[in-house]
This record gives C-alpha cells, sequence and structure tokens, in this order.
C-alpha cells in the first residue's frame, strides 16, 4: 500500500465527510420572503426587478438612480429603468423623489437633468459660439434633443457669464459678430439719404452677410437688424424718424426736403403739391398747413398770402381801369385753371368787386370789368346793326360755315338741295361748330373774314332776301322732315327754330377777336379759352337785344306794310281799270286775227308788264316787311324796269302758294291772251289778299273820258310828228268807238283802215297822208345810218316838214271833233 | 448518450475519466488504477456536495480495494430513505463492470437480481463497453445506482415494500 493511494484513501473520507452546502429553489426563497413578510420579519417595501429574480429595496433603487444621474448628468427614465431592471412606473415614483430632494435636478419629458449638465452644455456651446460666432438655437436644440424654449431659458441664465455671447431673435451671437453687423447697420443706415423701406435695406444686408460668411453662413433675420438699428436709433449713432416701423426718414432727409421747400416756397412764394411729392412728402396739404399756417392752400399748389395781394392788385388796377386781367398771365406758369380761380375768388378786391358787380370772371381764370364788358357789347350790338341785324351775318355766317363745312365733308350736305342746306345747317350748327371750332377755327375765322371782305356791299342787297327765303323754305321743308323722319325728334326742331335766331357762337368770338386784338396776342395758343365763354356770356345778352330790335322793327314794319298794301291797292286798281278799259277795246279787232294777236302782245308788253311788276315788287317788299328785314324807303316801283328772269326771281321769292300764282302770272304774261293773264292776274290778286275793281259802265264812262282828256290834251301839246300819230289814232277810236285803244306801231296802218268807215273821206284821207308820211319817214331814218348823210337827212327832213305841216290838220281832225 | 437524464449527464461529464487499463490481478498497475478511482471519486464527491446532492457513502472494504461498502440514500417526500451499498470488484474489471448491491431491498423488487444486485438500464452496459478503461467505480455509481434509486425508491415507498425507519421504528415501537 503506498503512501499515495492512503492519502487518496483519506481524502476521500475527507471529502465525504464535509458538510454539503445547501441549495435553495428560487420557489423556496420566494416562499421565504413571502413567509418573512407574513411574520413582519421584513417590514418595508420590496420592490423586484422585472426580471423576477431580484428583490429591491426603494432605498437601493433610490440610490442606484441618483449614482446613475450623477454619473450621466442627463438620463431619461427609461434608461434609469432599463438600467436598474425595475418597473418605469418605480423609476418615475422614484425620480420625483428624487427631482423634489435635490433642486439640482430637473424632470423635463421624461429626462432628468443635473444643473452640472447645463454648464456643462453652455461651456460647449460657448467654445462653439466663440468658434463659429454666432449659431442658431434650432441648430442647438436639435443637437441636444430638447425644446428650443428649454434651451432658452437655460441660456438666458447662463448668457454673459458661461456663454459669452448675445441672445437674439433665435439665434446665439458673439459680441464681436453683434458690433460687426451693428457696425454694417450703422453703416448702412447712414449712407441711407432718402426715405426707405428698412426690410428692403435688411435684405440687402443680408445677402451681404451671406457672401461674407460663404453659403453655410447662418442667415441673419431682419429683426436683429431692426432691434440693433432701434439700439443705434436710441443712442443717437443715426439720425432721422422712423415710421410705422420700416419706414425710415433719414434726418438728413427730412432737413434737405425742408430747406428746398423752405427756400422755393420763400422763392417764390408758392409751392405745387407735386413737388412736394417728388420729394417725398406723402400728404403735402397736411405738412404745408402745418408748417406755413398763414399759407393758403389751393388745388394743386399752396401759396404765400403775398401772391393774393399781387394779384389782387393787378385785378384792381383791371377792374377799375375798365379793362380785363388773365390771371394765369400774372400767376407764374405752373398755377392750373382750378387754382387761379380759386385764388381769384381769394382776392379782396375781386370778391367787392363781383358781389358790387363790378367784375365778372369768366373763363375761370379771366376777370373782366363791367366797364369792358360793356364796351365789347355796345360795340358788338353797333355791329349787329351795321349788317342789318341777324340777315346778313347770320347768312354769311352760315354760307361761310357751309362752305367750310363742304370743303372738310363734301357731299353729306350736298344732297339736298340749295334751300335746305343753311337750315340743316342751322340745325347741326352746334356741332358742326363745336367741332369745327375745335379743329378748323382758325380756318373757319380766315374764310369767313375773307369772305366777308369780297361779298361785302354787293352781297349785302341779294343776300337778305335769298337768306330769308331760305330759312322760310328751310323751316318748312325741316318741319316735313321732322315729320317724315321722326327720328329727328321734336326738340331737334325746337332747337332749330331757335337756332333760327340765334347769333353764332363763332361769329360773336370772331368779332370780339376784331375788337380786341389782345386776346389774340393773350390767346393764341387757345383763344378758345377766353373767347368762347366770353362770347357765351356776350351771346344772350345780344341776343336778347338782337331780339328786342327785331321787335321793335316788327311794329314799325307793320305800319309799312300797311302803307305798301294800300299803295299798291291804290295802284293796281287803276292800272287794272284801265287794263281792263284796253282790253276792251282789243274787242273790235276781234276777227282780224293778225291784227289781234299782235294788240294783245302789245298790251301785255305794256300795262299787263307794269301791273304785274308792281305787284311783284310790292308784295315782296311786303314780304320782307313782314319777316323783319329792313327795307329802304322803297325807290318808286313804276321807275324799275324789270325783266322776266328777275320777274321769275321774285316771284319764286314770294311765300308759299303765292309764289305759284306769280309764276303763273309771269307765264301768262309771256303768253298771247290777254284773258289769260286776266284770269290768272285775277287769282294772284285773291291770293295776296288785294282787291280787283270790276270796270261797271258809269266807271267805265268816266275813265274814259278822263282818258279822252288825257289824249286830247296830249294831243295838242305833241310836238313831234311821228308820236302823234298813234295817239291821234288812240284819240280817234276814243271818239268813235269809245274804246281805249293800245296799238303798236306796226298796228296802226289797220287800225287807220278800220276807221275808214266811221270817218269822212277828208279827214280819212289826211290821216292816210299822215300814216304813209310818217311810215316813209321812218323807213327813211332807219335807212339812214348807211347811206350818204346830206342826201337822206335832207330827205329825212323834208318828210319831217312834210309832215310836220299836216300836222295842224291832223291835230284838227281830232280836236275839231272832239269839240264839235 | 441519450436516455439519460440531463442532471445525470452533465454529472458524467464532470467526472475525471481513468486512463490506466488494469485490474485487481495486475499488482502495481492495479495499485495506479486504484490511485486513479479513488481521484474519481473525491471529484464526485466534491461534486455532489458543492451541488448539495451527496447522496452516498463508500468506502474499500479491503485492502486490496477489490470489495467495496458503504451507504446510500435516497430523499422522498422529505424523508431520507438510507440503505446499505456493497459491490466487489470483478476480476476482468474493468471491462466488466461492478454489479452493485443493496442486500436491504433483497426481493423487494422485480428491479434487482438475486443476491440484491440491481438491474441496469440496456444503455449502462453498452456505455461501459465503449468508455472501457476510462470509466471507473464512480462513473458506475453515477450512471448505474443514481437513477436506479431515482426511479424505484418511489415506487416502492409508495407500494409500501419499503417503509422510513422512524416509521417502522414507531411502528414497531407501537
Amino acid at each position: 500500500m503506498d503512501e499515495e493511494l492512503l492519502e487518496l484513501q483519506r481524502q476521500l473520507e475527507f471529502a465525504q465527510q464535509v458538510k454539503s452546502s445547501i441549495r435553495l429553489s428560487e420557489r423556496n426563497v420566494v416562499e421565504l420572503v413571502q413567509k418573512l413578510h407574513e411574520l413582519r420579519i421584513i417590514d418595508f417595501d420590496l420592490l423586484h426587478t422585472v426580471s423576477g429574480k431580484e428583490y429591491i429595496t426603494p432605498e437601493q433603487l433610490r440610490h442606484e438612480m441618483a449614482a446613475e444621474i450623477k454619473k450621466l448628468g442627463r438620463v431619461s427614465l427609461i434608461d434609469l429603468a432599463d438600467f436598474t431592471g425595475v418597473d418605469l412606473y418605480h423609476v418615475e415614483n422614484q425620480a420625483q423623489c428624487i427631482v423634489s430632494d435635490d433642486p439640482g435636478l430637473t424632470l423635463i419629458q421624461g429626462e432628468i437633468i443635473s444643473d452640472s449638465y447645463w454648464d456643462n452644455v453652455a461651456e460647449e456651446i460657448n467654445e462653439r459660439l466663440q468658434e463659429c460666432s454666432q449659431i442658431a438655437l434650432a441648430e442647438l436644440a436639435a443637437q441636444l434633443h430638447v425644446g428650443s424654449e428649454l434651451l432658452t431659458s437655460m441660456l438666458e441664465l447662463r448668457m454673459g457669464t458661461m456663454v459669452k455671447g448675445r441672445l437674439e431673435g433665435g439665434q446665439l451671437y458673439t459680441p464681436v459678430y453683434v458690433a460687426r453687423v451693428s457696425s454694417m447697420v450703422r453703416g448702412a443706415a447712414r449712407g441711407i439719404t432718402v426715405p426707405t423701406n428698412l426690410s428692403a435695406l435688411w435684405s440687402s444686408l443680408q445677402q451681404l452677410l451671406q457672401e461674407m460668411n460663404g453659403s453655410g453662413g447662418v442667415a441673419v433675420e431682419g429683426s436683429f437688424f431692426q432691434s440693433l438699428f432701434n439700439g443705434l436709433v436710441k443712442e443717437g449713432e443715426i439720425l432721422g424718424s422712423l415710421r410705422a416701423g420700416v419706414h425710415w426718414t433719414p434726418t438728413v432727409f427730412a432737413i434737405a426736403q425742408k430747406e428746398s421747400i423752405d427756400s422755393f416756397f420763400s422763392q417764390n412764394s408758392f409751392i405745387s403739391y407735386e413737388v412736394l411729392l417728388k420729394l417725398g412728402i406723402p400728404q403735402p396739404l397736411q405738412y404745408l398747413q402745418s408748417r406755413y399756417p398763414d399759407g393758403i392752400p389751393l388745388v394743386t399748389i399752396f401759396v404765400h398770402p403775398s401772391m393774393i395781394e399781387m394779384l389782387d392788385t393787378s385785378a384792381e388796377d383791371a377792374i377799375e381801369h375798365g379793362s380785363w386781367i388773365n390771371s394765369l398771365s400774372i400767376l407764374p406758369a405752373s398755377f392750373g385753371a382750378q387754382d387761379a380761380s380759386k385764388i381769384l375768388s381769394l382776392c379782396p378786391s375781386v370778391k367787392l368787386a363781383l358781389k358790387s358787380n363790378k367784375a365778372l370772371i369768366l373763363g375761370e381764370t379771366y376777370v373782366f370789368s363791367n366797364g369792358f364788358i360793356k364796351d365789347v357789347f355796345d360795340h358788338m350790338e353797333k355791329e349787329m346793326e351795321t349788317f342789318s341785324l341777324s340777315g346778313p351775318s347770320m347768312g354769311m355766317v352760315f354760307e361761310d360755315l357751309h362752305s367750310v363745312k363742304e370743303v372738310k365733308a363734301g357731299h353729306d350736305s350736298s344732297r339736298f338741295t340749295e334751300l335746305n342746306e343753311p337750315s340743316n345747317e342751322s340745325g347741326s350748327n352746334k356741332q358742326s361748330i363745336e367741332k369745327g371750332s375745335k379743329r378748323k377755327k382758325g380756318k373757319t375765322t380766315g374764310n369767313t373774314k375773307t369772305s366777308a371782305a369780297e361779298s361785302g356791299p354787293d352781297n349785302q342787297e341779294y343776300v337778305p332776301t335769298k337768306s330769308k327765303k331760305n330759312q322760310r323754305k328751310g323751316k318748312d321743308t325741316s318741319s316735313l322732315r321732322v315729320s317724315d323722319s321722326k327720328t329727328g325728334s321734336k326738340k331737334e326742331s325746337d332747337k332749330m327754330k331757335e337756332d333760327n335766331f340765334s347769333i353764332p357762337e363763332e361769329w360773336v368770338m370772331q368779332k370780339i377777336t376784331k375788337m380786341v386784338p389782345d386776346f389774340e396776342e393773350q390767346g393764341v395758343d387757345d383763344p378758345e379759352m377766353i373767347l368762347r365763354p366770353l362770347a357765351d356770356y356776350l351771346r344772350p345778352m345780344l341776343l336778347n337785344s338782337w331780339k328786342e330790335r327785331r321787335r321793335a322793327l316788327f311794329t314799325e314794319n307793320a305800319e309799312r306794310m300797311k302803307r305798301v298794301l294800300d299803295n299798291l291797292q291804290k295802284k293796281l286798281d287803276e292800272s287794272f281799270l284801265n287794263m281792263q278799259l284796253y282790253v276792251k277795246a282789243l274787242d273790235l279787232f276781234e276777227d282780224d286775227q293778225s291784227t289781234s294777236v299782235i294788240l294783245h302782245k302789245h298790251l301785255l308788253r305794256t300795262t299787263a308788264a307794269s301791273i304785274v311788276d308792281m305787284v311783284l315788287l310790292n308784295l315782296d317788299v311786303h314780304n320782307k316787311l313782314k319777316n323783319g328785314i329792313e327795307v329802304e324807303e322803297s325807290q318808286n316801283s313804276e321807275s324799275i324796269s324789270v325783266t322776266s328772269g328777275e320777274r321769275i326771281a321774285l316771284a319764286k321769292s314770294l311765300p308759299g302758294s303765292l309764289s305759284a300764282r306769280a309764276l303763273a302770272l309771269v307765264e301768262a304774261l309771256e303768253g298771247k291772251r290777254v284773258e289769260i293773264f286776266m284770269t290768272s292776274l285775277d287769282e294772284m290778286a285773291e291770293d295776296s289778299g288785294l282787291l280787283l275793281k270790276k270796270l261797271d259802265k258809269k266807271l267805265e264812262r268816266t275813265l274814259l273820258h278822263s282818258y279822252r282828256k288825257d289824249l286830247t290834251s296830249q294831243v295838242s301839246a305833241e310836238s313831234d310828228p311821228v308820236s302823234l300819230l298813234p295817239k291821234v289814232v288812240s284819240l280817234l277810236y276814243v271818239q268813235i268807238h269809245n274804246r281805249a285803244l293800245q296799238a303798236p306801231g306796226r298796228a296802226i296802218s289797220i287800225a287807220v283802215s278800220r276807221l275808214k268807215d266811221k270817218l269822212d273821206d277828208s279827214a280819212y284821207n289826211i290821216l292816210m297822208d299822215y300814216h304813209t308820211a310818217t311810215v316813209t319817214l321812218l323807213a327813211l331814218m332807219s335807212a339812214a345810218t348807211d347811206d350818204e348823210q346830206d342826201c337822206t337827212a335832207d330827205r329825212i327832213l323834208s318828210k319831217r316838214e312834210l309832215l310836220e305841216s299836216l300836222m295842224p290838220s291832223l291835230k284838227g281832225l281830232v280836236l275839231g271833233t272832239s269839240q264839235s | 448518450m441519450e436516455g439519460w437524464d440531463p442532471n445525470t449527464k452533465s454529472a458524467l461529464t464532470q467526472i475525471p475519466l481513468l486512463s490506466i487499463k488494469a485490474g485487481p490481478r495486475d499488482g502495481a498497475a492495479w495499485t495506479q488504477r486504484l490511485k486513479e478511482e479513488y481521484k474519481a471519486l473525491i471529484a464526485y464527491t466534491g461534486m455532489n456536495k458543492s451541488n448539495d446532492n451527496d447522496w452516498f457513502r463508500i468506502s474499500a472494504a479491503n485492502s486490496e480495494g477489490t470489495r467495496w461498502t458503504g451507504k446510500c440514500w435516497y430523499v422522498h417526500n422529505l424523508l431520507k430513505y438510507e440503505f446499505d451499498l456493497q459491490f466487489d470488484i470483478p476480476v476482468t474489471y474493468p471491462l466488466t463492470a461492478p454489479e452493485i448491491e443493496l442486500p436491504q431491498l433483497d426481493g423487494k423488487t422485480h428491479k434487482m437480481y438475486r443476491g440484491g444486485k440491481i438491474c441496469l438500464t440496456v444503455h449502462f452496459k453498452p456505455l461501459w463497453a465503449k468508455n472501457c478503461p476510462r470509466f471507473g467505480i464512480a462513473h458506475a455509481l453515477c450512471l448505474g445506482l443514481a437513477p436506479w434509486l431515482a426511479a424505484e425508491i418511489p415506487i416502492l415507498v409508495d407500494s409500501g415494500m419499503i417503509k422510513h425507519k422512524d416509521d417502522s421504528a414507531s411502528s414497531s415501537e407501537s
């Protein structure tokens, strides 16, 4: 048995003697602990871990948590729960205990953070800040996984101590950076000389910073600039005023603005609002009123009272001297018409004058003294008189206008008859004038002037008749047209009627320019400016005076019309009776066709023609008077010889149906039958309201008697052998047939031969001899011109002597019988 | 190694293996073998003690170490049942495993040969043969007796074949 074996035996023995260690199962242990609890041997709370294999006391848990917090500075409760292996619920409970016990800890959003942690963070931030010069809080917050508000509150506590910088608008800046940016702001603000919107400035600064920092640079917010700026303003480093927080007006600008306004206003004693607006003052009126309380605001201009004084004196002067003044010409050029009128209304002298009716403001800016207006008006009135009132002038103007218009527009008016045109013109007068006056004014006036000069006196005569006639016609046609078309409407016709009596503005204006040449010089650029209002003002006055005048003329004319008619009647009576007398004589030759024709014609040529002329002329005069046209006290109608053409014209000029009658009459005059003429004359007289006296026996006798007497005295007084014969023949006819014969030379021989039966032979022979002698004499005389003078003259002389020798016997023949 | 419960298996793997192949008749080699047997038993005992699984006492009954005696016990329903233990080292050892006897239980159970030798599981013999020189007495106890006790004692107690010594004492007393 060796040693070793024995040793091993002993060892086995020993090993078997060793007390075996006692092992308890978990279940046993849990039961044991429960038992202990039940037995109150363990009299405190026991927590167990999540795995359920450990028991832990709250103190131990708290201790562990505190140690962990102390180690890390910032621990989330979830991490703690993981770390301790205890349910989160207990961890939270304990965490609250810990935090409430220790003032240096805070429980935020499931995290316990100690002050020391914040200190560390602040130091870190400070380091980074010193490096970068600016950090966005948001960035920091994101990095630290905390709310930016929390971070801000934390940083605010440590600002200036641990973090050397400045917190502005969610951004951290170092003092150096702040100083730099504030220098930039100061520089920019000082550089500004005009009012600027600050946000625009900030954006440009931002851009500048961005460029300096490179793309990585943090955008600086406008509010940072703004706060820096406000600080600078408060410190007085930059001067100016801030409106609505963003509108910066530098003092320099304000001063310059004020100075420029001051200098302008003091130099010119006025300033236009526009200038102020250009200078950047948004409410010029308020600004000026507050600055110059004694100034006067006008519509577009602000003026010093001295301006009014100046205008006042000149206006006063003009008013006193019976002149006129254009306030615009006195006031500076920048004054508008509205301003001028307003300032005029402020002038004391003008006010006074206006009140006392001594002055008149026309066209907004012109001041006229009453004297001046009266002067012009008087001139105008006279002018109107010389133009024999409206007629010619109107006619002229119308024609001129018409011609102008025709040149201008041509065809539309040419479609109407000539008669229509003037009335048409007057109808559309207003428009055409307005239109024409704006563009073609110069031309129009020029035309009227020249044409007036051309068609001066000789036009004067016929123009009135024509224009009058035209107007008449025009009215008729226009009324017709109105009824036809209906589009014309009453208004137009009314207007037309009115226009028929009106004086066109153009004319008035033209006259004014003629009278007061100053206007031409004054208003070269726009004569319209003053002429039109003045003309407008004068026109009604002129119209009134013209109407009055016309009314007066009417009453005057009425008498004359009556006179003319009476005259006409008288003359007509006389000549018509004669005519009838002569017509009766024609009966004697009714059998002889050729002679009868000759006699008819002769009668028509002579007596009838004179009757027609008389009637027509007188009716014409009457007509004119009726229309208020002045007619010179009449030339005696007999003396005027009227050609057939003129007759027709006259006839046409008569109004309405009378014209047709007259035309018929004139036509009958050209005819061969006296009877036709008589009937047409009858009708004519009927229409014109004249009476034609019919011949009765008694009247015929007296007429014949006087005629005979007349002839007898003529015959006895007649010395010319040639003209004696027809008279003798007529007398013979009266004596024999009791008829008044009017026979032309060609009919004498027939008339003589007709007397053959009635006269005794000797008398007849004398008559025949005389007749033949007269015929030969007349033949000789007509032939005398071509042949040798001596011989023919001798023969004429001898014949004349023969006739003259026969004259007494012839005279005796007639006179004798008449006496017997 | 299927068929063994995990506790047995883990215990078995921790018992040091033997290396010398020698029987009782091999003289010095047997002594060497005996030394290894002792070491293995010491280790196994220590293991059991540390695991609070101490269940036998054993010692060599002769100086050659061919006969071993001791006691083994099993706890069932908080009662400790203790039995005598004895076995001889066969001449063909270690090719043949020792036949462990529990003489007190002879005739009380079917799982036993005459003379109180326990019947081992079918797995034991092949496993022993496979690990021929490496398994020793400690392995035989661990693989043979421990499972047998765990399987048979509860049945024997429940069927009333064996009684606790206190009960039997009290019953005998009474």
